[in-house]
């Protein structure tokens, strides 16, 4: 090994990994890796995908917990997290996926500033490096774009930018040039050498399976299978194997059993002429627009029967898209494609059959096994039931995934799925096989098998194979390819032919030529002045720089959930509309009990009591039931729910002194209604009898009258009661669920690397991320106060500060709830389920909303007590019907800031720094 | 035939899918077994230890009398306490009930005076304290009336025959068991249907079916007859076995037309699901999306408050797009009051029609969801 840069000031090992393994459950990521990383140059890691290069430098970047061995990086141990923090300021790290540590609804200028705020930088300071940032990558004239409307080429340079934005000493960038074109990978590459110019003391590990990058490195790793198997620099690892380039050493590099047997360079024999007759494909001006966006514009072009054509083009160029419309999958805004002569229509099923399609993501059915695919495909292309078997047993043996026929295709290797997806797009035999970029990720020497299948394809069953990619290897071993870049197709040609006619060396370069031609003015730019470059870096204080990286998140939160209309409506509208529906929907006020009345008697007494019935609101009267059957069936109906029947002889027995018998019939489908009904039924014969006692003059003496008084709520109205105590639900419900999915986001979409790889800390984070939806759901509870007494007319009583100020402390605990959820979940759905399903229970069940709190058993009461819902019922009720201020609620209050610091704290100990 | 096919074929897939997904397949277990037995006993509107509370102020045997017969299992052991005590108490909520005895209440009763007793009830709990007030009343009427003529049959001059149709006992586990079932047959067949077409879209999967010979109705069917199947297959069982058999809830109507009417519904709510999916993006704005409806559809049902309590445009629109008020009109009529087929026919057209109104969008989208 070698330390190209010679000797500096600076330590020799910009980092020191020694015995470092890593497992993901059963997997070995890392296998006992000893490697020594030299500082102050250019170090790269290549090899394949899913070997462990990414494991490892997300250990080096301190983003993952180490498992076993120890890992020094610019001279610390960073086991101690002590070491970490002081290491955070001089590391950046760009993780892997094309800006995926960006905020798509963020623009550019946004982007960079939450990254400066989140090393603490004044404002001052980060405008001064955001502009010259700007300027030295070319996107000054782009600072209000959003991120996610960039360009791929676009988006890498913002991620350098965001990662640049602090003077790092140690730049960490994880397959940086994935996907991107080659003009824009080029200015990528000479932006990183600019940079090291100007700082020469800075270090730089990069990632990448594109082994013609890893020849303009100083020194080099090569990982195989969780190992490093060589590492030195490009020349020594040539040499070493005897390869011309880096591509065949690293196959020369891998152990005998994964290089299988030798087959010699990939060749494609020449085709027998162009076969007469309509050609196999052919565009004719076709046009994609989604909405003001051209996604594709005026592609055309002619494939004769069993030619090999390269579609090569940069992510988000069109490509895809292309092939959606070719496929039938897509309409075309303008253009026809013919398929061997005939029109293509996307309901036209009959072309169908002659179409293979592999589409760029892993798109076979991950719960079905490998031969459960195969025969679910055969069948739906139609294949007799009689060849079926056979015809699977074949490809089975044509792909050699016979010993995997029974494997999930989740489990396999990469380069094993990519087989078994052209399995079945080439299951019914089709002429045409469409294939869009089915080789990214897949190590060099599985391609070369894949390619292999693809030639023998065309070249012996003539198949016409149309297939994307973005690797310039391949695209020399098609017959001819397209070059494409934001929507239109540049060039078409033969590979040697195109070479020839833009006057470079390789494709690539040609390629090159092509987009420099198009590229637009203002985007070309790397003036590379890069002359203010780590300007005096000014340290406010600690408070200071802590306060402005909790204000960074809090900032950025809130420009997100604003972008989001989805979000933002169910923040804002979600809680009116369920106090609205909660309202009107769980209401206990018991009233237009359809009655009617079966008076078998029709004496003055009989129709005295009938009307008792009929004289209260809460009955609505319907027509009288005239025979015993009629009773039944309306009541089956239910159109009568309560029905008195006076059986005859009522007065007379009255008259008599007897005791007459009268039958009430409720409707028991609805207990509490029945009850309630029976509980008024009761009430109206007192009030009958009383009125015989006066009218008979009998009077007798020592009655006792039991009064009732209804406290608070004199009416009796559900909605004075419910609607304060929905307050206390909705204000759960929705604040959690919304926090719980704002950290969960960040996981998911892979922006959470940012709070990793930056000194921020946990409770910045947390913090930081809980302050918009407290200030959102503060600003619910005013609109569902005013709701509660103006459209439910619920009186308020209480004192308006004291609950404005409960509240903000109960949004702080809900919010901090969803926090917590959010710790132990893993994606969004879940999130919003889990805070659903574990918020609903004590809340609705155990706080006082259906059953008072003070009639639960003791260990339910324990239970509803420890969460804050059943603190914050009586804060809510009381403030409306109660007339409650502070000295009737201090307790609550208290309480409810204890669960909120509670949470936070729990959160913050459940939330790791580095992942697992 | 051909088209029949492809559906039978994909809806063995998503049949499949579902059995792969051991965690949907421990929710829809505990769902429609011990979830349903749970809330069923849980939410209970029924009158069990409410707490109550005695003012004495007159330390009479009768008003001994009196505090001993507020017991249980309707009332919590009475405190006695004092007047400043149940103000305190009723205001800080520990009292749903205060019953006042007056002083020289058994004297003055004694004496032929009319006296008054007085119950204060906390009326914010109004779940419960209606009821319980009634029940109070009764309580104490029963006891005075034991003290004032001992021995006599009654004083009263009507006797009433409470006949409780449906439900003799007003068990209110009857009622609420049948609703929980409704909820999780609705919750799951949103959740189920609508991530089954979102799970394609973002693997990738659903790419690949439609450069196949498969048309976008087939792919729809699939899911729904998959989803359905499950579902319903579930939830029927869980109605005989769980709440019939397990928790002895009788069930009047006919089994087979609460199937078909049960299988519409779960049709309907399952397009619906399409329908919701096809207009997000992801799951995660899914979830945000669906949790508004389910809250909607299931508290607006008439499940919770009879449809007759809510204002008129509310129940228009609730009975116009929401197929839960339909299905809880037709599984009370089948399922309690033994309703034949004439009966729940408009409920079952309504169901229905919202079931390709549905359809008939989201199929309308297929291909326009998947450009994006």
């Amino acid at each position: 090994m070698s330390d190209p840069s010679g000797a500096t000031a600076a330590p020799a090992w910009i980092a020191e990994l020694s015995g470092v393994s890593h497992l993901y459950g059963e997997t070995h990521a890392l296998s006992d890796v000893t490697l020594q990383v030299p500082a102050g140059c250019m170090a790269g890691l290549i090899g394949p995908d899913g070997v462990g290069k990414s494991t490892l430098l997300a250990l080096v970047a301190g983003v993952r917990r180490l498992q076993s061995g120890s890992v020094r990086v610019l001279g610390r141990d960073i086991a101690g997290a002590a070491a970490r923090r002081e290491n955070a300021p001089r590391v950046a790290y760009m993780p892997q996926g094309l800006g995926r540590n960006l905020s798509p609804t963020l623009t550019v200028r946004e982007n960079l500033d939450f990254f400066g705020r989140l090393f603490g930088q004044k404002a001052a300071e980060r405008a001064a490096r955001i502009d010259m940032l700007l300027e030295a990558t070319g996107l000054a004239p782009f600072p209000d774009r959003p991120a996610g409307k960039l360009s791929g080429g676009m988006k890498q340079k913002l991620s350098l930018c965001s990662a640049l934005i602090h003077d790092p000493d140690l730049l960490i960038l994880d397959e940086p040039t994935t996907g991107v074109d080659p003009l824009s990978r080029r200015q990528f590459w000479e932006l990183i050498d600019t940079l090291r110019q100007r700082m020469p003391d800075m270090s730089v590990i990069v990632a990448t399976a594109y082994m013609e990058e890893a020849e303009r490195f100083d020194w080099l790793a090569a990982m195989n299978d969780g190992a490093v198997i060589a590492s030195g620099s490009p020349e020594a690892l040539r040499s070493q194997t005897g390869a011309a380039t880096l591509e065949q050493a690293f196959v020369q590099l891998l152990p005998e059993a994964a290089r299988g047997p030798d087959q010699g360079p990939v060749v494609l024999p020449p085709r027998e002429g162009d076969g007469e007759g309509a050609p196999a494909i052919e565009a004719r001006g076709l046009t994609k627009r989604f909405g003001q966006f051209t996604a594709v514009s005026d592609v055309s072009f002619t494939i004769p029967p069993g030619e090999i054509f390269g579609f090569l083009g940069s992510n988000g160029c069109g490509k895809s898209t292309t092939m959606k419309m070719m496929t039938g999958l897509l309409d075309p805004t303008e253009g026809e494609t013919r398929l061997f002569g005939e029109k293509l229509r996307a309901s036209d099923m009959k072309s169908r059959l002659g179409i293979g399609y592999m589409s760029q993501n892993f798109s076979l059915y991950a719960e079905l096994t490998v031969e459960q695919n195969l025969v679910l495909h055969a069948k739906l292309y139609e294949i007799p039931a009689e060849r079926r078997a056979a015809r699977v047993a074949e490809v089975l043996e044509e792909f050699e995934l016979g010993e995997v026929a029974q494997s999930m295709p989740e489990g396999l290797p990469l380069g094993i799925r990519q087989r078994l997806q052209l399995a079945v797009a080439t299951i019914h035999e089709p002429r045409i096989l469409i294939l869009d970029e089915p080789t990214s990720g897949v190590d060099p020497v599985a391609r070369d098998g894949f390619w292999r299948m693809l030639i023998r394809m065309s070249r012996e069953r003539g198949v016409t194979i149309f297939i994307s990619t973005h690797f310039m290897n391949e695209a020399e071993r098609c017959d001819r390819i397209s070059l494409m870049h934001a929507g239109r197709v540049l060039e078409v040609g033969a590979p040697a032919e195109i070479v020839a006619r833009r006057g470079t060396d390789t494709l690539e370069e040609a390629f090159i030529a092509c987009l420099e031609a198009e590229q637009p003015a203002e985007e070309v730019g790397a003036p590379t002045d890069l002359s203010a470059y780590g300007a005096e870096k000014a340290s406010p204080s600690a408070a200071v720089q802590s306060a402005t990286r909790l204000w960074a998140y809090s900032w950025r939160e809130t420009l997100e959930l604003i972008r989001d209309p989805i979000r933002m409506f169910f923040a804002l509208v979600g809680p009116l509309v369920l106090l609205l529906t909660m309202g009107y929907g769980i209401s206990f006020d018991v009233d237009e009990l359809n009655f009617a009345v079966f008076d078998q008697d029709h004496t003055p007494e009989s129709r005295l009591l009938a009307e008792q019935f009929t004289a209260i609101p809460q009955f609505t009267e319907r027509p009288e039931i005239k025979a015993p059957a009629e009773l039944d069936r309306r009541m089956s109906t239910g159109e009568i729910s309560i029905a008195l029947a006076i059986p005859d002889g009522f007065g007379r027995k009255l008259h008599q002194g007897e005791v007459p018998e009268v039958l009430l019939w409720v409707d028991g489908a609805m207990p509490f209604r029945a009850e309630t009904a029976r509980g008024y039924a009761l009430g109206l014969l007192d009030g009958f009898a009383d009125e015989l006692a006066l009218a008979r003059g009998q009077t007798a003496g020592g009655t006792v009258d039991i009064q009732t008084r209804y406290l608070f709520n004199q009416a009796f109205k559900s909605a004075n009661a419910m609607v304060p105590a929905m307050l206390m639900l909705i204000l759960m419900l929705i604040p959690a669920i919304m926090s719980a999915i704002s950290v969960v986001r960040e996981k998911e979409t892979g922006t959470i690397a940012n709070f990793r790889s930056t000194p921020v800390t946990r409770p910045e984070f947390l913090v930081g991320k809980q302050l918009p939806y407290i200030v959102i759901s503060w600003i619910s509870f005013w609109m569902l106060l005013a709701m509660g007494r103006w459209v439910f007319n619920v009186p308020f009583t209480g004192d308006v500060r004291v609950l404005g100020a409960i509240s903000l402390l109960y949004v702080c605990a809900t919010t901090g709830f969803g926090q917590l959820i959010s710790s132990f979940t893993k994606t969004q759905v879940s999130a919003v389920f889990a805070t659903a399903v574990i918020s609903i229970i004590p809340t609705v069940n155990f706080s006082g909303l259906i059953v008072p709190v003070s009639s639960l058993n003791p260990g339910g009461r324990i239970f509803g007590l420890s969460f804050p819902g059943a603190w914050y019922q009586p804060a809510s009720v009381g403030s409306f019907v109660k007339g409650f201020g502070w000295s009737d609620l201090w307790l609550n209050a208290l309480m409810i800031a204890i669960f909120a610091l509670a949470y936070l704290g729990l959160s913050v100990l459940a939330m790791r720094k580095r992942e697992a | 035939m051909q088209s029949l096919l492809n559906t039978l074929r994909l809806t063995v897939k998503e049949l499949r899918a579902i059995r792969g997904d051991k965690v949907m397949l421990a929710l829809i277990f505990y769902v429609f077994t011990a979830a349903t037995w749970l809330v069923s006993d849980a939410s209970s509107t029924d009158i069990s230890d409410l707490s109550v509370a005695v003012v004495d102020e007159d330390h009479s045997p009768l008003s001994y009398r009196l505090t001993d017969a507020i017991r249980g299992p309707l009332f919590a052991p009475p405190p006695v306490i004092s007047p400043g005590q149940a103000k305190q108490g009723q205001t800080d909520g520990d009292y749903v009930l205060v019953v006042s005895i007056p002083p020289h209440f058994q004297r003055d009763l004694s004496a032929g005076k009319d006296v008054s007793l007085m119950i204060l009830i906390d009326a914010t709990a109004v779940a419960q304290a209606g009821n319980g007030a009634s029940y109070m009343q009764q309580v104490l009427a029963d006891e005075l009336a034991k003290f004032t003529s001992p021995g006599a049959q009654s004083e009263d001059l009507v006797q009433v025959v409470m006949r409780n149709r449906f439900n003799p006992n007003l068990t209110s586990k009857w009622f609420s068991s049948v609703m929980q079932l409704m909820n999780s047959v609705t919750i799951l067949t949103l959740i189920l249907a609508g991530s089954s077409l979102i799970r394609e879209r973002e693997h990738g999967t659903i790419e690949h079916v439609l450069v196949m010979p498969v048309r976008p109705h087939e792919i729809v069917f699939s899911k729904i007859l998959a989803t359905g199947i499950v579902i319903l297959a579930s939830s029927v069982a869980s109605l005989f076995l769980v709440v019939q058999w397990g928790m002895g809830v009788p069930v009047a109507g006919s089994p087979l037309l609460y199937t078909c009417g049960a299988a519409i519904y779960v049709v309907a709510v399952g397009s619906l699901g399409l329908l919701l999916a096809s207009f997000t993006q992801n799951m995660g704005q899914f979830g945000l999306l669906v949790i508004p409806v389910i809250i909607v559809m299931f508290l607006l049902s008439g499940g919770i408050t009879p449809m007759e309590s809510m204002p008129g445009w509310l129940r228009l629109v609730m009975k116009t797009l929401s197929p839960s008020p339909h299905y809880v009109e037709f599984a009370q009529s089948v399922l309690y009051r033994g309703s034949g087929l004439a009966l729940v026919a408009g409920n079952l057209v309504a169901m229905a029609l919202m079931a390709l109104v549905s359809l008939v969008i989201v199929i309308g989208r297929f291909r326009k969801v998947l450009a994006n």
